[in-house]
C-alpha cells in the first residue's frame, strides 16, 4: 500500500471561519477509509478541495505516483487524473436514462470532438456497471422515476464507471432502507479491493459495518485516527462527538 | 411476492417500449420518426409551394415568405440547440444572423453596382480607369452617407466565395472569442444573457452610424437583384432561394439532430441541468458551451445569408436586441429542447406576425374602442409567451409528445417504481 493522495497542512477559510486548519491527511491503495464528524468539522469542505471545486489558502495536495498538485488543475482535469466524487445528495441527471446516465460516466475520451465524432457502442460496459449496482432492469427508466436508494446507487454506479483510482464518497447511506444500506456497504467493501475509498458518514452502524481505519475531523482539523473502536475509546472524540450524538445528528440532518 | 413477479417481468416489457425515446438504441438518423416526418413535411411544403407558385396560385411574395420562415426556422433551430439543449439563453444570436446577411449583402451590393458602373462607363469615348471605376462605385454605394471613399470592410466585397465564408466565419469568430471570454470566466445564466444582449446592442448602435462603413441606418438594399441574372424574373429566383432554404433547413435539422443524439446530447443537457456535476465527471465544460455556442452562431450566419437576399433589404434595426429576444420567445412557444418545437415556434409565430401585422386579421370594433392587430399583436404574443411558460413548459411541441405518449403509455414503462430492494429482500 502506497500513498495515493497527500492533503499535507491545508488550510481553507470562509469569510474568517476555518473551514479546514492545517489539515493533513493520507489515503493509500487500495484502502477504504472512512471520516467521521460533526457538522461543521469541514468534511464537505475537505472534498470540495481534494476535487478541485475550492482552491486552499495555503498547503499542498498531491496526488499518484508523479506528485500532481491538485490545486493547480481544474475540476474535470481532476476528475480524468482519476478522482472521483459522489455526492451527499444524489446528483444524477434526472431527465435521462440511466444508461444514459452511465454512459456519460463511463471512462472514455472526453473531448467534444471525439465525443461527438467516435460514437462506440457503450451498452456492454454500461450493462456490467448497472448489474454491480442492481440496476440492469432500469437501465431504460428515466433516472428521475428511480427511488431514492436507487439514485443513490446510480450515483455509486457512476462512480464505479468513471473507473477513478480514488473513490470519495459523500454520506452514502443517508435516506437508504437497512437493507439497501447493507448492499451499499458491501459495494464500498469491494471497490474498496482495488481502489483507494474515502467514505464520508456521521452513521456509526454504518461505519462500523465498513469496519476500516477511521479518521475524526473537528473544526478542521484530524482529531484522532485509527480503528474505530480505537478513536471511540479518546476522550477528545468522546467528547466533541459521542458524547452528544443526538446533537450532532439532529443538526446535520438539518445541514442536508 | 407480487412485488418481485412483476419485478422480473419487467425488462422484457421495458424494451418494448418507444425506441425513439431511447437514443442509446442504434439507429440511423434518417430512420428516427421525428426526423422522418419533419423531412417529409418540409418536402411536402416546399414542393407544393414550387407546384402552386409555377401554376400561378401563389404570388412571388408569399413564395419568398415561405422561405425567409425556412431561415427564421434554421435560427431558431440553433437557438434550441444552445439554450433549449445547453440552457444558453444567449440574446443575441440573431445578431449573428444579421452578420450574415450583412456578409452577402455586400458582395450583392458591391457585384451589382460594379456591373452597372461598367455598363454606365462604356459608353464614354475613353475607357474608365480602375480608379475611376472604384470612385464610381464608391459614390454610388456610399453616396447616401456622403462619402466615395470605400471604406476597408469592404476590401473583398467583389468576391463571392470570400464574402460566403466571412457569412459563416465572422460569427464564428466573434462567438469564439466572445464565448471564449465569457465561459472562461464562468458567466452564466441571467448574467450571460445580459452580456449577449449589451454586446448585440452595441453592435447595432455602430451599424447605425454613417461612418460604420455599411451605410448606417440605410443599411444594404436591393439585395433582391442577383448581379447578371437581370433577365432572370423574381419569380424564379424566390423558388432558387426557397430551395436553398429549404435544403439548409434539411441539412441542418439532420445536423443538430446527430448532434444531440449519443453522449454528446448527454452531456449538453448535463450541462443545462448540473453544470458542476458534469465538470466532476470530467468533462470540460467550458470546451462544450464554446463548441455549442460558436457552432450555432454559424449556423445562424447561414440562415441570415439566405434570408436577405430574400427579405431585399438589411438594416442595423434588424440586429437590435428585440430581434434576438423574438428568437428566444419562439424557442419558448414552440418547446425548449425539442428539435421539431423550435422549427413549429418559430414558423407558426412568425407567420402569424406577418399576417397580424400585415393586417390580414380583420379588427374587432367593440364599439367605444377599435382593437386594431397591428397594435395589439405584440399584447397577444406576449401574453402566448406568459401562458406557455406557465402552463405548457414544453411549448407547441409538447403537444406532439403529449400525443405519442399517450400512445406508448400502455406499451412503456413510466409508473412508480417498487424501491431499490423488493426484488431482493424477497430473496430467502
Amino acid at each position: 500500500m502506497s500513498a495515493l493522495l497527500e492533503v499535507s497542512g491545508v488550510s481553507k477559510s470562509f469569510d474568517g471561519f476555518k473551514a479546514i486548519d492545517n489539515l493533513s491527511f493520507t489515503v493509500g491503495e487500495p484502502e477504504l477509509r472512512a471520516i467521521i464528524g460533526p457538522n461543521g468539522a469541514g468534511k464537505t469542505t475537505f472534498m470540495d478541495l481534494v476535487t478541485g471545486k475550492t482552491r486552499p489558502d495555503s498547503g499542498s495536495i498531491r496526488y499518484g505516483e508523479l506528485s500532481r498538485d491538485l490545486t493547480r488543475m481544474s475540476e474535470a482535469q481532476i476528475a480524468r487524473a482519476g478522482i472521483g466524487r459522489k455526492f451527499q445528495k444524489p446528483t444524477v441527471f434526472e431527465d435521462q436514462t440511466v444508461f444514459e446516465n452511465l454512459a456519460m460516466a463511463l471512462a472514455s475520451p472526453r473531448s467534444p470532438w471525439t465525443v461527438l465524432t467516435r460514437r462506440p457502442s457503450m451498452e456492454t460496459r454500461a450493462g456490467e456497471v448497472a448489474e454491480r449496482v442492481g440496476l440492469t432492469a432500469h437501465m431504460r427508466r428515466r433516472a428521475g422515476v428511480l427511488s431514492h436508494g436507487q439514485k443513490q446507487w446510480l450515483e455509486i454506479g457512476m462512480l464505479l464507471a468513471q473507473e477513478p483510482r480514488l473513490l470519495l464518497v459523500d454520506e452514502p447511506a443517508a435516506g437508504m432502507t437497512s437493507a439497501e444500506r447493507e448492499r451499499t456497504t458491501e459495494m464500498l467493501v469491494e471497490a474498496a479491493k482495488d481502489h483507494a475509498v474515502v467514505v464520508i458518514e456521521h452513521d456509526m452502524e454504518f461505519v462500523r459495518r465498513l469496519n476500516c481505519r477511521v479518521t475524526v475531523l473537528h473544526e478542521g482539523r484530524s482529531l484522532a485516527e485509527g480503528s474505530l473502536d480505537f478513536v471511540c475509546a479518546d476522550p477528545r472524540v468522546i467528547d466533541v462527538y459521542l458524547g452528544r450524538p443526538e446533537a450532532g445528528a439532529e443538526a446535520e440532518a438539518e445541514h442536508a | 411476492m407480487t412485488d418481485a413477479t412483476a419485478s422480473a417481468g419487467r425488462p422484457t416489457r421495458i424494451t418494448r417500449g418507444s425506441p425513439a425515446d431511447h437514443p442509446s438504441i442504434r439507429r440511423p438518423l434518417i430512420r428516427r420518426p421525428d426526423v422522418l416526418i419533419f423531412l417529409a413535411i418540409l418536402a411536402l411544403v416546399t414542393i407544393g409551394a414550387t407546384v402552386l407558385a409555377q401554376t400561378g396560385h401563389v404570388s412571388t411574395s408569399t413564395v419568398k415568405l415561405l422561405g425567409k420562415t425556412l431561415c427564421l426556422c434554421l435560427a431558431a433551430l440553433a437557438m434550441d440547440l444552445v439554450w433549449g439543449y445547453t440552457g444558453i439563453l444567449s440574446l443575441g444570436h440573431f445578431a449573428f444572423f444579421g452578420i450574415g446577411g450583412y456578409a452577402i449583402g455586400m458582395w450583392l451590393m458591391w457585384d451589382r453596382t460594379e456591373l452597372i458602373v461598367l455598363d454606365t462607363l462604356a459608353r464614354n469615348p475613353l475607357p474608365a480607369t480602375p480608379l475611376e471605376v472604384q470612385e464610381a462605385i464608391g459614390s454610388q454605394i456610399f453616396g447616401v452617407v456622403g462619402s466615395t471613399e470605400i471604406p476597408w470592410l469592404w476590401a473583398f466585397a467583389g468576391s463571392l466565395p470570400l464574402q460566403l465564408a466571412a457569412a459563416v466565419l465572422v460569427p464564428g469568430i466573434v462567438a469564439l472569442i466572445f464565448g471564449w471570454l465569457a465561459f472562461r470566466s464562468r458567466v452564466a445564466g441571467v448574467y450571460l444573457s445580459i452580456l449577449t444582449q449589451a454586446g448585440t446592442l452595441a453592435l447595432s448602435l455602430w451599424l447605425f452610424q454613417n461612418d460604420s462603413g455599411l451605410r448606417g441606418n440605410n443599411g444594404l438594399s436591393g439585395l433582391q437583384n442577383l448581379p447578371g441574372l437581370d433577365h432572370v424574373p423574381q419569380s424564379t429566383i424566390s423558388l432558387w432561394f426557397l430551395w436553398a432554404s429549404a435544403l439548409a433547413l434539411a441539412g441542418a435539422y439532420l445536423l443538430a439532430a446527430w448532434t444531440v443524439a449519443g453522449r454528446f446530447g448527454s452531456v449538453l443537457r448535463g450541462i443545462r441541468d448540473d453544470e458542476a456535476r458534469v465538470r466532476f465527471l470530467g468533462y470540460e465544460v467550458e470546451h462544450y458551451k464554446l463548441a455549442i455556442f460558436t457552432g450555432t452562431a454559424m449556423a445562424c450566419g447561414i440562415a441570415g445569408a439566405l434570408y436577405y437576399p430574400q427579405a431585399g433589404i438589411v438594416n442595423p434595426a434588424e440586429i437590435a436586441p428585440i430581434a434576438s429576444i423574438y428568437l428566444a420567445v419562439w424557442v419558448a412557444i414552440g418547446g425548449r429542447g425539442l428539435l421539431y418545437g423550435a422549427v413549429i415556434g418559430a414558423a407558426f409565430v412568425s407567420l402569424l406576425s406577418s399576417w397580424f401585422t400585415g393586417g390580414g386579421a380583420p379588427d374587432i370594433d367593440l364599439g367605444f374602442y377599435e382593437i386594431r392587430w397591428t397594435d395589439w399583436w405584440l399584447v397577444l404574443l406576449g401574453l402566448t409567451f406568459v401562458l406557455v411558460t406557465l402552463f405548457a413548459p414544453k411549448g407547441l411541441g409538447g403537444l406532439v409528445d403529449l400525443w405519442t405518449e399517450r400512445r406508448s403509455r400502455r406499451t412503456s414503462d413510466l409508473g412508480p417504481d417498487e424501491g431499490a430492494l423488493r426484488a431482493e429482500e424477497e430473496r430467502p
